[in-house]
């Protein structure tokens, strides 16, 4: 009751503390939700893959882009011990020239496993030369039946939906069938080739034949109370095994990329708490006197640090409805290709480390409180 | 009856010793308002910080009802201050932020709960002492007399057994002074509290039952 009181009492020194606080709580929210979007736009094809497991060719372990499972790989994956399913997963490099200006995406064929797509505008079906595109690729201009023609392979793919949060290296993804990705990524590799002047057309029917039925990576589930640990010693060093979120934020850059980010939340949640716990000891000094009187009338310690909890936690609670109003607003305001993406676990982890390093804080205040001594109050300085 | 035995209190050791009391004795019964009269240094101060628990003496004991009271502890102490003290400061002391009518509601409030009778109490008691317009105002917009009425009845709030009021005109000009200890005479009487009052001024000590002098730390016969 009193506690509040003093708030209500001290509106404008209460209210720019809590506007400050906020402002601590909106960073870490900001800086919490731009590296999830940057993650997400690093490598969230990758690590929303569907699969207990994916499975590179060795010593090509976190690089999508280097590993090379061949049909045969994909047969023994499929039948290890453990390994209740296996699909493969295709990647390749391409750039879209149909529209005014080029620009790059990734191409992932996905097995028989498309359904596992959020499909937020078109179809989720994917025939032949169809391509389902991250929503991100709207921004180039690309619109639900626009045939892009890609290079330098100069194919062509139908996008018939949209799908989201499935970007790799910051570029569009987009989802084709498996048969549909061995023939662009074909086209890849011969196209360098014959540029170099070294293939012929036998040539190419045996690299073509080689390359059926292949994929970049294995994606397997495991059968009930198998780990990953198990199939990996199954797979002795032929072939590595990660989750996808471990193979996604393994990616070159990655772990550099998140220790920084993560840096500077911590930075904001030390500040934040600093912030606090400085405010209310200050404020703590400023009223020795008017705590000596309370404790000299029979107010415990107990008494004074509840009273004083309570207004951090009433403090705090507003600073974070201010902090997540302003991060939201901060959110909307950014442009599309600015990498947003809220998460509402982190941010709740992020309130709760405010929360906590503010109690923290209040520990200063505390030791003031212990040490102020009720005789005070009544001038003792006869002596 | 209310009763200091004996009680002493040196600071420091050896050569530095400082003796603040020195073998002070006195009692008061109930409904007595006595007024402990001084110089400055002369242990005043002291004296009241030992009746209200917040110095332990070197030796010696205060006794209430017969009673010797044993204070262990900074909790004991505080609790025997909730239940036992009413305290008057020198400079009212009252929370800024709370009305005059939330300064009283503050004491049972330590004690961890405000029941119905308390805010009839805190409503009673500022209508005593003339306040009841004020209720709701914050001492920063009362005069000095009301703001020291307001501490007189907050210091009445937990119908204590015995009043200790430090200076209570201090800060007043004579004429003000003097109602604000007519009202806690008349208070006392009415009561029948023990109060004791630390003054300086011989005008406001005329107006107490009993007084009792010191002089370096000794009670002046």
């Amino acid at each position: 009751m009193f506690a509040l009181r003093e708030l209500l009492g001290s509106k404008l020194k209460f209210g720019l503390i809590a506007l400050a606080i906020g402002l601590v709580v909106s960073l870490t929210m900001v800086t919490s939700a731009m590296s999830e979007g940057l993650l997400t736009g690093m490598s969230g094809a990758k690590s929303s893959l569907a699969a207990d497991g994916l499975v590179f060719q060795r010593d090509t372990y976190p690089t999508l882009e280097r590993s090379i499972i061949t049909a045969d790989d994909l047969a023994t994956i499929a039948s290890t011990p453990g390994v209740r399913s296996a699909y493969g997963v295709g990647h390749t490099f391409a750039s879209v020239g149909s529209t005014d200006e080029a620009f790059d995406i990734r191409v992932f064929g996905l097995g028989d496993r498309a359904d596992q797509l959020p499909i937020v505008e078109g179809t989720g079906d994917l025939g032949p030369d169809e391509a389902i595109a991250d929503v991100t690729a709207k921004l180039e201009g690309i619109e639900i039946g626009d045939t892009v023609t890609l290079t330098p392979v100069d194919a062509e793919l139908t996008v018939v939906g949209f799908t989201e949060h499935r970007r790799y290296v910051m570029v569009p993804t987009f989802f084709v069938s498996l048969p549909t990705w061995e023939k662009l990524h074909v086209a890849s590799v011969l196209g360098r080739v014959k540029d170099e002047g070294g293939v012929d057309a036998a040539a190419a029917a045996q690299m073509e034949a080689e390359f059926s039925g292949s994929a970049s990576i294995a994606a397997i589930d495991l059968e009930d109370g198998v780990t990953l640990a198990d199939v990996q010693a199954e797979f002795g060093d032929r072939y590595t095994v990660a989750t996808p979120v471990e193979a996604a934020r393994g990616g070159n850059g990655m772990p550099e990329m998140i220790l920084a980010v993560s840096g500077i939340q911590v930075a904001s949640i030390v500040i934040g708490a600093l912030l606090v716990g400085v405010f209310f000891y200050i404020t703590t000094l400023h009223k020795t006197t008017q705590i000596a009187a309370v404790k000299a009338i029979g107010a415990s310690n107990s008494y004074l640090y509840l009273e004083l909890i309570i207004q951090i936690t009433l403090l705090v609670a507003i600073a974070t409805v201010l902090g997540t109003v302003l991060a939201l607003g901060a959110g909307a305001g950014m442009p599309p290709m600015m990498a947003f993406d809220p998460d509402p676990g982190r941010w709740a982890i992020a309130v709760l480390a405010v929360f906590g390093t503010a109690y923290l804080g209040s520990l200063f205040s505390l030791r003031s409180i212990l040490k102020t001594d009720p005789a005070t109050a009544l001038g003792r300085t006869e002596l | 009856m209310f009763e200091v035995r004996n009680i002493t209190k040196t600071y420091g050791s050896g050569r530095t010793q400082v003796t603040a009391l020195d073998d002070v004795s006195f009692t008061l019964d109930r409904g007595r308002l006595l007024a402990v009269l001084g110089p400055s240094g002369s242990g005043k101060t002291t004296l009241v910080s030992i009746i209200a628990g917040l110095l332990q003496p070197t030796s010696g004991e205060i006794v209430i009802g017969g009673q010797p009271v044993h204070l262990r502890s900074a909790a004991e102490a505080a609790r025997f201050r909730r239940k036992e003290v009413g305290l008057v400061f020198q400079d009212h002391h009252l929370v800024p932020y709370l009305t005059a009518r939330d300064n009283l509601l503050l004491v049972p409030h330590l004690s961890g709960r405000v029941s119905r009778a308390d805010r009839d109490r805190a409503d009673g008691l500022l209508a005593d002492f003339g306040l009841a317009e004020r209720a709701t105002h914050k001492p920063g917009v009362l005069s000095g007399g009301e703001r020291q009425r307001v501490a007189i009845a907050r210091a009445l709030m937990n119908v204590p057994e015995i009043m200790l009021v430090d200076e209570p005109t201090a800060s007043l000009d004579t004429e003000r002074g003097l109602q604000v200890v007519e009202l806690l005479k008349q208070q006392i009487h009415e009561r029948g509290m023990t109060c004791i009052m630390v003054t300086h001024d011989p005008r406001m000590a005329e107006h107490a039952d009993e007084e009792l002098r010191l002089l370096d730390g000794r009670v002046v016969v």
